[in-house]
Parts: structure tokens; C-alpha cells; sequence
């Protein structure tokens, strides 16, 4: 663990200690510092949703499942879905290609004995539609992110629960898509957790919790990264229309993925809004494309967003192999603040003042998984009825990237009022395995 | 009997009192909100009418929405019993002391007054999801805006849906498809020849529109209000002497036919980008300028087209009226300086109107007129104003002339001048000013002449307004706002004028 941050006049004097110590720091604080400082909670417990987050969902009756995107995610968060509760059938799979559909086929019969029937396997544009008119209860959406409002409306129509991967949305008019549905959702009961899985990660929870208790006072900045290597693409293949190479390579095509600023980056750019509650009213941003083989996305974002009181949360994002790497969240508080890079929160004299016990949670749970945990409090809300979404939330996250990409892409500052208002559409009219419009797709120019 | 007993039965007698007189006051307060004892004094019929019609009457789910559902905040909340006492009380004295012929009904129905008498609490008890199944997403994308602005703005729900309680024919949400142009008489070919400063009629090449200008002579006058005039305000202070060289008004503010006229030929598709217009219309070699965008709605509001005043446009939109009105016929139209707007309106009086009377007669404020009513004889023949418009427009012909043989200075709909608005325009004012243009930058611009449902008080022509942008474009939910249409504002139009240069 690392030293440098603690200062001598840390009353906590040893990295043994401060694990220890983590929980009852904010008590020890109080009591010991004498002058009476107490903490003002930004939010009351209660005023905010923290998940239960057993090991395992509760028993109840069977549910019947279908997965909508049979890709990497979709196939892992199936087994997730099937590890977190018990008494979960999956029953029908779609997705654009018969060969990724049969991947997860083979693989729930291999790995989990469930053999979908053939004739619930949809393959085409119009699989969704299919899988959830198949008494379904609960969906799973895991294809590339401009589909996700329309299945989620639709899901939402029929009466399914949602599990939505992230991103939610890519455009203005899916924003406004999800914004309804979310509300429709919440209205017929449903159950709608999204993948942005440090919602149902403990450290995560577990920090929020002590900064909604005042520890850091009120926030006043912050930044976040998501900075990795080189992301993975695929060159087009004898025989594949335009459509096809699009949808297989999707990480590297804007109108698929929204680009990695929403695709991946919405991730650290919601720990900052969920835990501060603001949202941004205008974002000033560049990026570039230096590296990337196909698409016609960036490889670098950085953008600065005011918040709606004024204050300014710095968020960049990269993909370039042979630099740094690094994915964190940091919040400035009054106070103090928090990194999630090492769990801690530091005062302002950088003396760490809470430390997440890893220990204590590894005694307590054996499941630590968060992409498991999110499906535990999914199935959760399902088997107990109670209503919860949490798409509004991730929407506005969506959002705030959105606002960022189109800063860097045009050069210009943003507002969100422009942004939540503008006529941008990226699903294309017409959904077919066929040609695309692949000249249009150039890589944006700021200032042109 | 006891005392013991006495008090026994004081006190289960009055319990039973005080029970039977809930009961009676409950029984009482649901007999009063039934649709049966609203209709026994609102004696109108169209509005059962009119209910009958509307979705809250005719829809899908076969359930209709009772009067009191709307008229009155959410049952059972204090609002509710206190808003109940106060209308009621109002309704009966009304009733009481009034004839049905006394009631413009039509006046009740404008998203000026309709917050008075819809609350907008009950609209949202009911409908609790802004968001429900089947909304488009235009339909999402201003529930948005109206979720985000209600407070900010002063948004209500009739504001955008006027005709969900009463149905309104050709209530906007009806797309204008195609312009209302004038399609009668010869399509001109050449603008007017004018040899003379004397009145004369511009024709509009390639258009059926012509335009009657007057010629107006320069001259000196005093301009704007010394303290203690009545109804004056400070920034028409102090009177001071300006000088305007002669100039052409059009007689009357620009028309439908005139403005549709404009817009067939130069109409931008919707949603162009602001900077784009601005960038083509801002070039000098221009020819061809870009004008409005298909407006939201019907924009004369139902009141008709034709000779009435164009309104609910930008200054924007009017001064790329004047520029392509220049380009067509060679002359250079503008809008009127506040100076040349305000000896105009004048016409040689110095005078609160340029007709006889004071506004302390005319005004419909201050206690004695309220009671025992105002003077209308005079006013009546010159100006449209809340006393004679029905809550609209008029025909221009409706008035008669000022001197100078203008038309509606005063009332009918407000004008845009060219200026831009300062509070403290006048004391900055040169004294020996000629032909002044106000300030030199500004966020207003200066608006003059009242408007149709105006107090006479505002009809003098020394009253100042401006325009405000954000008060005018509250609902427009598109980002950027509308650069051509008005959502919130309705009494705006503008007339033109023409420099005074003579073809040779």
C-alpha cells in the first residue's frame, strides 16, 4: 500500500490500521477532533438507493429468460444472470448472426445443461421482437447500444423486465426514448437495472455512503478516466455486406457504439453524477484519431463539464496502446476526497480518513463479483415486486458522454439543453444485412 | 339532573352538532362540484359544447372529466375548500349582477387567461407520467423541456394544451400545410414609380401584395413624458426635442397577405440551422435572402388572415422582411427609429393620443372606472384595445386614420422599431438630436403602440416597451429557439418604412 499520501500528523499512524479502522473512522473523527465539526450529510439515508447486495438472489418461482445479443457480453451476462439466482430458465436467444447465437447455445447446454429450444433461436433485425413475444419475464439487451431504446420500448410495452448492458443510449432521440420508457417502466412495476455494474460493486456503494454522510463535504470537482490500450476491431471479410462488418466490428463505428466516450467512459463519467446528483449543462471537449485501423471513431477524449451549480468535472478517455493506463474516479470535496483508485478518502491535508475494508467483505460475502451482483439485485426486485429502474440515472450519464463526443467532434461548446432537444438519429432507416452508406462515415473534423 | 349530567348530555350534543355540521358542509361542498350545479349559473352552452368534444369528454377509455376535476385545485387539499369559497362567492355576484351578453367567453379561452381558471395542480394529479405509452417524440422532447423549465419559465400545462378541457378548431398542434395566399388580382411586375414625396402604393413585383405608404414630412416635436403625466413611467422621461427628416410608413402594419407574400418566396426549411440564415442574409451581395421557417401551428391564431396584421413574428424575422422587400423593388424599407415611430403615431398632436381625451378617462385602472366604467367614445373610432377587440385582432379598416392618415399606431397589435431598448435612452439623448436611432447595442428591441387586449394607459403614445426573449420563446422547446416565431407572444406585428428618396 502506498505512503505517500498520509501525512505526519495522520493520527492514523500504519496502512494495518487504517483498514481496521476504516468503518469506525467517521466516529473517531468526530469525537476526537474536539472542535465539533459535525458531518452534514449531502443526502439523509433513505434519500438514496443502496443496493442489497447478498450472494445470491432469493428463492422464488421459475423465471423465464431470453438474451437479446448473443456477443461476448450477452453471453457472459447470461451466466451471471444464472449464477446469481437460482431457478432461472433461459428460454430464447437473438441476435443478428446464427453463428454468435449458436456460441451461447452451445455453451448454456455445455456449461449449464439448459438447452434453448431451436424454435425460440431468432436470428434478424426483428429477433427482439421475437424473443420477448416468447413469455419471456425478464430480457436480457446486450446488442451494440443504438438498438437498446427500441427493445427496451418494447420490452417495457410487453410487460418484461430489463437488464439494459450500457451504454442506453447513443443520440438525442434515444435519450428521449429511454427518458419515456424508463418513466413507463416504473409506472407498470418493473424491474430495470442497468450494466454499470459499480452500482452493485461494494467499494463503491460502500464510499458513496460516506460521502452522502458529509465525509467529504460538498462536492466541489472531480475527474475521471478511462485510459487502456488499443481496443479490439475486426477487418471485413470476403463476403460480408456492408451491414455485417459494421455490426462485428461495432466498438469502432459511432452510430453503433456512440463512440468509447459513451461505449465504455459512461461508466467513470456516471460514478460522478450518480454520487453528486448533478447533471452538466454544457460540455467543452477535443479528441483525435491517430491509431484506430477501422471506423470512423476517435482514439482520445477530453472534456471538461460544467455541472448545473456551476461546478467543472474534468473526464478524459483513450485508447492508445503503449501509454499509461488508468480507470478511476476522483471527487473533490470541501472537506476531503475520494479516489477509487485506492478505496480511501483523504482530507485536505491528505491524511486518509476512511479506507474500504476489503478484509471485513471478503469475511462477510463469498460473492464479490459485480457483474453477478447487479443480476442478484435485478432478480431481487423481480421475485419481491418491487419497482426499480434505474435508466432515467444511466440516460442522463448517456447523455453528459453524448454532449462531450459531439464537443470534440465539432470543436464547439455544447449545452445540454441543445443536446436533449436536437433531431440526431444514428439507427439508420432501414435495418437490413446490406449496404450502408459507408462514404458518409468519416472521421469528424472539429471546427469544419 | 345532574350537573354531572348536563354536561354529559352538553357535550354529546354538541358532538352530534358539530358531526351533522361536517356532514352538511361535505354534502354541501360535493352537491356544489357537481357538472349539474356548475351548469346552473355558467348558463353558455358551448362550453358543455365545446367540453363534449374534447378529450377529456370523447376519448378512447369512455371516462370524462367533470368541471370541478379542472376549475378546481385537487380535491380535498385546503386550496381546494379556500378556491371553492372564493370562486363560488365570484361566480354567484357575477351571476347575480351581470347579463350572459356581458361575458366575452372567446377572451376566457387564450393562454393569457385560462391559468386563471384551470389549476394547474389538478392537470398533474391526474396525469402523474408525462411519458406514457405510445408519446412521439416530439411529444417527449417537449415534456422534457417542461419538466426541466416549469418553474424556471412559469410553464403550465394549457399553455401547450389549451384544448385538452374545451375543443378549439384549428388549435395549433395542426400543421399549417400550405401558405393562406391571396390568389386574387394581377401578379405585379414592376414596384412603384415615385416621382414625388406624396403618398403612394408600393407594388411587390412577382407577388399579388401592395403596400399604401404615406408620406410623412419631417419635422420637430417633443418626445416622450414629463414626470407626473399620468400613467407616465420613468424611462419615458425627460420630454425632450427631436428632429426627424421626412420618411414613407406603410398606412397600415404589414398584413398576412403581405407576409405571406414574403414567406412563399423565401421560406427556409424547417430547422435550418441559425447560423446558416444569419451567414447568407448578412452577405451584401445577397439576392436571394432566407426567410422563416414553416411556423408551429396556425399562426393568426384562428382570427383570420388577409388584411388583419401579420403577427406573432421575430424582430428578426420583420427586419428580413424589410430586406427582402428592398431587394425586391430597388427602395430601401426598414423598420420606423422610435423617434420617426413616435412623430408618427403623433401626427402633429403633442397630446397623450393623438385624438381628444385623457387616459385617465379611457383607462379601465383605478377605482372609480372600475366601478363605474370608462369613457369609450373617442378611443372607440381610433385604436383596437381591451375595451373593442373580442381578445384579437381587427381589420385596419375597423379604425379611422390619425392625421398624418395612419392606421392603428395606437392598439391592435404592438410594432417593432429598429432601436434596441434602454430604460435610460432619453436622458442620454442629445438635445439637439436629428434623426436619433437609440442605442448602440442592446438584448431588447423597443416595441411600440400597445396591443389589442392593452389598457388604453398603454396605448399613449409616449409608452415605451421592448420585446423579451425569453418571456416571448417560454415554450418553444427547440434548442436553439425559433429565430421567426413567437410561441408566447401574440400581440406583436410591424410596419414599415421607406427612405425618403425620390426615383428621378
Amino acid at each position: 500500500m502506498k505512503k505517500e499520501g498520509m501525512s505526519r500528523r495522520s493520527f492514523l499512524t500504519g496502512a494495518a490500521t487504517v483498514g481496521a479502522a476504516a468503518v469506525a473512522a467517521p466516529a473517531l473523527l468526530a469525537s476526537c477532533s474536539g472542535n465539533g465539526n459535525k458531518l452534514t450529510p449531502l443526502k439523509k439515508e433513505g434519500e438514496y438507493y443502496v443496493p442489497e447486495l447478498p450472494d445470491k438472489a432469493i428463492d422464488g418461482p421459475e423465471l423465464k429468460v431470453g438474451l437479446i445479443g448473443c456477443g461476448g457480453r450477452g453471453s457472459g451476462a447470461i451466466i451471471n444472470l444464472l449464477d446469481a439466482a437460482d431457478n432461472i430458465k433461459v428460454v430464447a436467444l437473438g441476435d443478428v448472426f446464427e453463428d454468435r447465437l449458436n456460441d451461447v447455445r452451445n455453451r448454456l447446454i455445455n456449461e449449464r445443461q439448459q438447452e434453448v429450444p431451436q424454435e425460440n433461436c431468432f436470428v434478424g433485425f426483428d429477433a427482439y421482437k421475437k424473443v420477448i413475444d416468447a413469455g419471456v419475464d425478464m430480457v436480457i439487451l446486450t446488442t451494440p447500444p443504438v438498438f437498446r431504446p427500441e427493445m427496451f420500448k418494447y420490452a417495457t410495452e410487453k410487460g418484461v423486465h430489463s437488464f439494459l448492458e450500457k451504454p442506453i443510449c447513443v443520440d438525442a432521440k434515444g435519450y428521449r426514448s429511454v427518458m419515456a420508457t424508463a418513466k413507463q417502466a416504473q409506472a407498470k412495476g418493473l424491474s430495470v437495472v442497468v450494466g454499470t455494474q459499480r452500482h452493485h460493486e461494494r467499494r463503491y456503494v460502500e464510499a458513496n455512503k460516506q460521502i452522502q454522510a458529509g465525509m467529504i463535504g460538498e462536492i466541489t470537482g472531480g475527474n475521471v478516466y478511462w485510459n487502456q490500450g488499443m481496443l479490439w476491431y475486426r477487418q471485413r471479410e470476403a463476403g460480408w455486406t456492408d451491414m455485417e462488418w459494421n455490426i462485428r466490428d461495432w466498438v469502432n463505428w459511432k452510430w453503433l457504439s456512440g463512440d468509447h466516450i459513451i461505449e465504455q467512459h459512461v461508466h467513470n463519467i456516471d460514478v460522478f453524477l450518480w454520487m453528486s446528483g448533478l447533471k452538466p449543462v454544457s460540455a467543452t471537449a477535443f479528441g483525435s484519431r491517430q491509431r484506430r485501423v477501422t471506423g470512423d471513431q476517435y482514439d482520445f477524449f477530453s472534456t471538461d463539464f460544467t455541472m448545473e451549480n456551476g461546478i467543472h468535472m474534468h473526464s478524459m478517455c483513450r485508447q492508445i496502446d503503449g501509454c499509461s493506463s488508468k480507470v478511476s474516479e476522483f471527487i473533490q470535496g470541501s472537506k476531503g476526497s475520494w479516489d477509487s483508485e485506492t478505496n480511501e478518502i483523504k482530507d485536505l491535508q491528505g491524511n486518509v480518513i476512511w479506507k474500504y475494508d476489503d478484509e471485513k467483505a471478503k469475511q462477510e460475502f463469498q460473492v464479490h463479483d459485480p457483474y453477478t451482483l447487479e443480476h442478484v439485485d435485478w432478480v431481487n426486485h423481480i421475485r419481491k415486486g418491487t419497482a426499480h429502474e434505474e435508466a432515467t440515472d444511466n440516460a442522463i450519464s448517456c447523455m453528459a458522454g453524448i454532449m462531450g463526443r459531439e464537443a470534440a467532434y465539432t470543436g464547439q461548446t455544447v449545452t445540454w439543453d441543445e443536446m436533449t432537444q436536437s433531431p440526431q438519429d444514428f439507427l439508420p432507416e432501414k435495418l437490413e444485412l446490406g449496404p450502408l452508406d459507408l462514404a458518409s462515415m468519416t472521421v469528424p473534423v472539429p471546427g469544419k | 339532573m345532574t350537573t354531572r349530567k348536563k354536561y354529559l348530555l352538553t357535550a354529546l350534543g354538541g358532538t352530534l352538532f358539530g358531526i351533522v355540521l361536517v356532514l352538511a358542509a361535505l354534502y354541501t361542498s360535493n352537491v356544489t362540484s357537481t357538472n349539474e350545479s356548475c351548469a346552473a349559473c355558467h348558463v353558455h352552452p358551448e362550453a358543455e359544447t365545446s367540453w363534449k368534444q374534447s378529450k377529456h369528454y370523447m376519448n378512447q377509455s369512455g371516462v370524462h372529466t367533470d368541471c370541478a376535476a379542472c376549475h378546481l385545485p385537487p380535491a380535498g387539499t385546503p386550496h381546494y375548500y379556500w378556491a371553492k369559497v372564493k370562486i363560488g362567492f365570484h361566480d354567484i355576484w357575477m351571476y347575480l349582477t351581470h347579463d350572459k351578453e356581458d361575458f366575452d367567453f372567446e377572451s376566457k379561452r387564450t393562454e393569457e387567461y385560462a391559468p386563471n381558471i384551470v389549476f394547474n395542480s389538478s392537470c398533474k394529479k391526474c396525469h402523474a407520467n408525462l411519458f406514457p405509452e405510445g408519446i412521439t417524440d416530439d411529444g417527449v422532447a417537449a415534456h422534457l423541456y417542461y419538466e426541466e423549465n416549469e418553474e424556471k419559465l412559469g410553464l403550465q400545462c394549457v399553455s401547450c394544451h389549451l384544448d385538452a378541457g374545451h375543443f378549439i378548431a384549428g388549435y395549433k398542434h395542426e400543421k399549417m400545410t400550405t401558405a393562406p395566399i391571396d390568389t386574387t388580382g394581377p401578379v405585379y411586375t414592376e414596384p412603384a414609380s415615385v416621382t414625388s414625396f406624396s403618398n403612394f402604393t408600393e407594388t411587390i413585383p412577382g407577388t399579388r401584395a401592395s403596400i399604401n405608404m404615406i408620406a410623412v414630412p419631417g419635422g420637430k416635436f417633443t418626445m416622450g413624458s414629463n414626470k407626473g403625466d399620468k400613467f407616465s413611467r420613468p424611462d419615458e422621461y425627460p420630454a425632450h426635442e427631436v428632429t426627424v427628416s421626412p420618411f414613407f410608413m406603410g398606412e397600415v402594419e404589414v398584413t398576412w397577405n403581405q407576409y405571406w407574400a414574403f414567406y412563399v418566396e423565401t421560406m427556409s426549411e424547417g430547422r435550418t440551422k441559425p447560423e446558416v440564415i444569419y451567414a447568407n442574409n448578412s452577405r451584401p451581395d445577397v439576392d436571394a435572402v432566407s426567410g422563416p421557417t414553416p411556423p408551429f401551428g396556425m399562426p393568426d391564431q384562428g382570427w383570420g388572415m388577409g388584411n388583419r396584421p401579420a403577427i406573432t413574428m421575430t424582430h428578426y424575422a420583420a427586419e428580413t422582411f424589410c430586406q427582402w422587400l428592398s431587394l425586391k423593388t430597388g427602395r430601401h424599407y426598414r423598420l420606423p427609429t422610435e423617434a420617426e415611430w413616435e412623430y408618427a403615431a403623433r401626427g402633429g398632436t403633442d397630446t397623450p393620443y393623438f385624438f381628444e381625451g385623457k387616459p385617465s378617462a379611457y383607462s379601465s385602472e383605478g377605482l372609480w372606472n372600475s366601478i363605474f366604467g370608462t369613457d369609450t367614445t373617442t378611443i372607440n373610432r381610433y385604436a383596437i384595445y381591451a375595451l373593442n377587440s373580442k381578445n384579437r385582432t381587427q381589420e385596419p379598416s375597423r379604425v379611422a386614420p390619425n392625421p398624418f392618415g395612419l392606421r392603428n399606431m395606437l392598439g391592435n397589435v404592438m410594432e417593432y422599431c429598429q432601436d434596441w431598448y434602454a430604460e435610460d435612452a432619453y436622458e442620454k439623448a442629445d438635445a439637439s438630436a436629428v434623426d436619433p436611432k437609440g442605442p448602440a447595442s442592446g438584448t431588447d428591441y423597443v416595441v411600440r403602440g400597445g396591443c389589442y387586449h392593452d389598457d388604453a394607459s398603454e396605448l399613449r403614445c409616449a409608452a415605451r416597451r421592448h420585446s423579451d426573449y425569453e418571456a416571448w420563446l417560454k415554450t418553444d422547446p427547440q434548442n436553439p429557439k425559433s429565430i421567426w416565431w413567437l410561441s408566447d407572444m401574440k400581440g406583436i406585428g410591424f410596419r414599415v418604412v421607406c427612405d425618403a428618396t425620390i426615383n428621378p
